[in-house]
């Protein structure tokens, strides 16, 4: 029982104090981080952190002294979170249990009674990198490869599509390959792989190294209007907003270092990660700031 | 003339009256004497006259300047350098054979000097073209000289800091002009400048207000003509389009020109879209779409004392 309960300690551990809202999304939680071998379709996001959530109240129930330990959890809890323990939504993960081994470690709350907000960003774009460890004639590539063009006065590189999944890949001659266009991070390895492949057929002797994602972007809706007159004035440090330029607020988040483009119409673009978790973290922390900003007429 | 004094070390030496030591000296020029007002005695003489050593009326540009004291100096532009330079000569001897000057040595200012002088002329330039006032051509010196200093923008053109920083100046002045304004009068491009902006503010840590309708409806107006009830009906339109939220996400110089082009269509002074739109530096066509938001609600826009001369306005 003892080891049920040890992941948990270390997700006590509160990552982002200077961010306003619960960093409920620890990047020690395992969804699909893209490398490890999954199916595709187990990497849907929200049937990962509901199986997260079924086990880490079966081990809750397991754990700890039997019949009070049920009950202790929520004693702990009702500062951080309004009391909304029992219902299975993603950002109620109660993020440590109540053995009387563990100590009291409290998620620190920036914004009292922080509900979740029950919206997941949907990925949109992912852009990764990868070296296929050999130089290639981009000549070639082009003349026998389908779906490929090449035009070197306007760009030193190959531009290749496949149909699924639905991406571009820019294979440059030192070997290095660019993959744009997934909404996964398994699709988008699947499609650096098959790129790969293509190019191995063609007779060149690729490799996969160093595959990294580079970018992720994520979109959502938070299903109000937005003011952001209201936004710009009170987090100038952060927020650009010039209706000349550009007609959404450009918003830097400093933890994590995450770029959202927030709309009047309540729409918001996430963008500039490097995994997931910063994604889903931005959005929960920009969430109770929007709410403040909502537009009453 | 006599003029009190200042006590600053150009004007007096540090004397005082020996019987009124509190007393204030009393500068007499003519006689070059400083004179004590309480009892009449000549404190100190042969005091150094700072007024002008000629006095010039022709406009026209001599040859000559008979003034030993050169220009005034700007402390806040050329770092207040106190260098003096060779001048060309003017006898013969100081051509060679070939006619040319024997000492050329006139190429030496300092970098820095150079960029902010040539910085100074194009954002006199520009300013010019605008008619901007004195107040805005001095903070864009100001600002391009912080930005200048900083280096953290070297990569950029200095026409285009320079015309970022007017940008910049005359929002902090309360008198924005629009990004296009400025594009009218510079070579630099509006993607340019935008990206200039947004990096000299972070360069700087300022900010700026928001622009609102009312910034720009009085220079609008003005340039088309518009006599000023239909200048404040169409302030108080896109006042309260604003407020009545019916214009979200509209750029506030969208709202501006259809709010005037509604305003001037209920007057007797009625303008076209293109002509607004040729202003405003707005597409005629975004100007048709704002006026088709702010329609519908048209008889609540309306300032109440306003005089129409027509309550058919346009529909599209």
């Amino acid at each position: 029982m003892d080891q049920n309960s040890t992941p948990f300690q270390g997700l006590a551990s509160p990552t982002g104090a200077m961010t306003p809202g619960m960093p409920i999304f620890s990047p020690m939680m395992p969804y699909g981080s893209g490398l490890t071998p999954q199916p595709v379709t187990n990497t849907n996001s929200l049937s990962i952190l509901e199986e997260q959530q079924r086990q880490q109240q079966q081990q809750q129930a397991n754990a700890g002294l039997p019949g009070t330990s049920g009950q202790t959890p929520q004693l702990f809890h009702s500062q951080s979170v309004g009391g909304t323990t029992t219902t299975a939504l993603p950002g109620n993960t109660p993020l440590y249990t109540a053995t009387p081994l563990t100590p009291m470690t409290p998620i620190t709350p920036s914004t009292p009674a922080s509900e979740s907000s029950g919206i997941v960003p949907q990925l949109q774009n992912i852009v990764s990198t990868v070296n296929l460890g050999c130089k290639l004639d981009l000549k070639t590539i082009a003349l026998r490869a389908r779906n490929a063009e090449y035009n070197p006065k306007r760009f030193a590189a190959v531009i290749m599509r496949i149909r699924e999944p639905r991406t571009t890949a820019l294979i440059f001659s030192s070997g290095k390959m660019v993959c744009t266009g997934a909404k996964s991070e398994e699709q988008s390895r699947l499609a650096a792989r098959k790129y790969a492949r293509v190019v191995q057929k063609l007779g060149f002797p690729a490799k996969f190294l160093d595959f990294k994602i580079q970018n992720m972007v994520g979109s959502c809706d938070v299903k109000f209007p937005i003011r952001l007159e209201g936004l710009v004035l009170t987090h100038q440090q952060f927020s650009s907003y010039e209706p000349e330029l550009f007609p959404g607020l450009i918003y830097r988040m400093i933890k994590p270092r995450i770029v959202l483009l927030i709309f009047v119409s309540g729409k918001v673009v996430l963008t500039g990660a490097k995994v997931r978790g910063e994604i889903y973290e931005a959005f929960e922390n920009i969430y109770p700031i929007l709410k403040g900003f909502r537009k009453t007429t | 003339m006599a003029s009190t004094s200042r006590r600053d070390a150009l004007a007096l030496p540090e004397v005082q009256c020996p019987n009124h030591p509190d007393a204030l000296l009393v500068e007499d020029h003519r006689a070059g004497d400083v004179i004590c007002p309480e009892c009449g005695l000549v404190v100190g003489d042969r005091v150094i006259d700072v007024g002008a050593e000629w006095r010039t009326f022709t406009k026209e540009i001599a040859t000559k300047d008979p003034s030993r004291v050169g220009d005034a100096q700007n402390p806040l532009l050329n770092g207040g350098d106190l260098t003096t330079t060779i001048s060309k000569g003017t006898g013969a001897a100081s051509f060679d054979e070939f006619g040319t000057s024997k000492y050329q040595n006139r190429r030496t200012m300092s970098s820095s000097d150079r960029a902010m002088l040539n910085a100074s002329r194009e954002i006199t330039t520009m300013a010019d073209r605008l008619n901007l006032p004195g107040n805005i051509i001095d903070r864009t010196n100001h600002l391009f000289k912080h930005v200048y200093e900083q280096k953290r923008l070297k990569g950029w053109s200095n026409d285009a800091i320079a015309s970022a920083c007017l940008y910049i100046a005359c929002r902090q002045e309360g008198v924005p002009r629009t990004f296009k304004e400025i594009c009218a009068v510079s070579r630099i491009s509006k993607k340019e400048i935008g990206r200039c902006f947004k990096l000299i503010l972070n360069a700087l840590e300022t900010s700026v207000d928001l622009i609102t309708t009312g910034d720009f409806m009085s220079r609008f107006c003005s340039n088309l003509g518009l006599p000023k009830q239909v200048q404040m009906a169409a302030t108080f339109i896109a006042r309260k389009a604003v407020e009545l939220d019916l214009v979200s996400g509209r750029s506030p110089i969208s709202v501006a020109a259809a709010a005037i082009y509604m305003a001037s269509q209920a007057s007797a002074e009625k303008k076209t879209e293109k002509e607004i739109g040729d202003i405003a530096g707005v597409a005629d066509v975004t100007i048709r779409q704002s006026y088709r938001l702010i329609y519908p609600r048209a008889a609540d826009l309306f300032p109440p004392d306003f005089r129409f001369d027509t309550h058919k306005l346009p529909q599209m």
